[in-house]
């Protein structure tokens, strides 16, 4: 397989998500992508099927200046500061679509491996490094294509995301810090020092290992940025969609 | 959070820490709204407004064989007809 790489930067949360649409919307003519980025300012992303205002304290995110959005996706909040995001836009894979998270997320294994942790699948969309979570994953089926977003943590600074992620009473919110100590993980933790710009390379690698992908990097035609900027305003940027559960 | 007036919540959490939550406000035994939240997967994700549509206007008994058909030719993790019947039974128990 063929597999076009995108390096990019860290961007605004409306962009990201506009981006990686396009990406899947264009798949027939750009063909199987994947994307490595961040996110500045620090944002949270919501599930689909998630409230905004359920899950963030949606003032205390603008106080904070953390750009709040909403996923395509299914799964959870993600607090995005101190990792690396892929998306992955592929032809639809056969078989069940939860069986497929498994395949895509041998890349974040592989990434780990090389990065000399031994890191393995657990529920329905985590990878875990000696028992907790370090990555989390999710899908979508649309257009004709799939697209797969996760992250990896390199930090986790559970003080500050429940600064910003709601817990459903306010009395168990250290009960919240102390589970996520407990449950989750990140490179730093486990010892080791990468930062931003090498785990690309590593996820990537990672990737390409998983899928048997032979890499190219190639420009994009300006309609797929066109289209991302028309998701981003349209879109992700607006109210309707962000608290529209 | 604290709930407008009028709108019962319930709440069915797997074991892998998954969570489905309904609010919903009734007429008696008939679902008037109804909204499903939660960290699940659902594929594909714009069927859960089919799943509300279809829910709005029934009958509490009813809710079972709706959600069954309403749920048909997707694929889920996290949620599942028979904890998404239990939350909106227990939103139903719960109402006002």
């Amino acid at each position: 397989m063929e597999l076009r790489v995108i390096y990019d930067d860290k961007h605004r949360a409306y962009w990201n998500m506009g981006f990686d649409e396009s990406l899947l919307v264009h798949l027939s003519e750009i063909g199987p992508t994947l994307r490595v980025y961040g996110w500045n300012p620090p944002a949270v992303s919501i599930g689909y099927f998630q409230s905004m205002e359920e899950e963030v304290n949606v003032s205390r995110a603008k106080e904070l200046g953390v750009d709040l959005v909403r996923r395509i996706t299914g799964g959870g909040a993600v607090y995005h500061k101190y990792e690396i995001t892929y998306s992955i836009i592929l032809p639809n894979l056969k078989g069940r679509i939860l069986d497929s998270y498994h395949l895509l997320d041998t890349g974040i294994i592989n990434a780990l491996k090389s990065l000399g942790l031994e890191a393995k699948q657990a529920g329905i969309n985590d990878v875990v490094v000696n028992g907790k979570k370090i990555s989390g994953n999710a899908q979508t089926r649309k257009y004709g294509g799939l697209l797969q977003h996760g992250t990896l943590l390199i930090e986790v600074h559970p003080e500050e995301m429940f600064d910003i992620l709601r817990v459903s009473d306010e009395k168990i919110r250290d009960k919240a810090i102390s589970s996520v100590k407990q449950r989750v993980t990140s490179l730093r933790e486990q010892g080791v020092d990468v930062d931003f710009e090498e785990l690309k390379k590593y996820v990537v690698q990672g990737f390409k290992e998983a899928l048997n992908a032979r890499l190219y990097e190639d420009t994009l035609d300006k309609k797929i940025y066109d289209y991302a900027h028309k998701l981003e305003v349209e879109k992700y940027a607006t109210t309707e969609w962000n608290f529209k559960r | 959070m604290p709930q407008p007036s009028g709108i019962s919540r319930g709440k069915y959490a797997l074991k892998d820490g998954k969570l489905v939550v309904v609010d919903a406000t009734f007429d008696g035994d008939i679902i008037k709204n109804i909204r499903i939240t939660g960290d699940f997967f659902l594929h594909p994700e714009e069927r859960i407004e089919y799943i509300e549509d279809r829910l709005k206007g029934i009958p509490i008994k009813d809710v079972k064989s709706v959600i069954r058909d309403a749920m048909k030719n997707t694929e889920y993790a996290g949620i599942s007809p028979e904890s998404l019947e239990i939350a909106i039974r227990e939103a139903w128990k719960r109402r006002l």
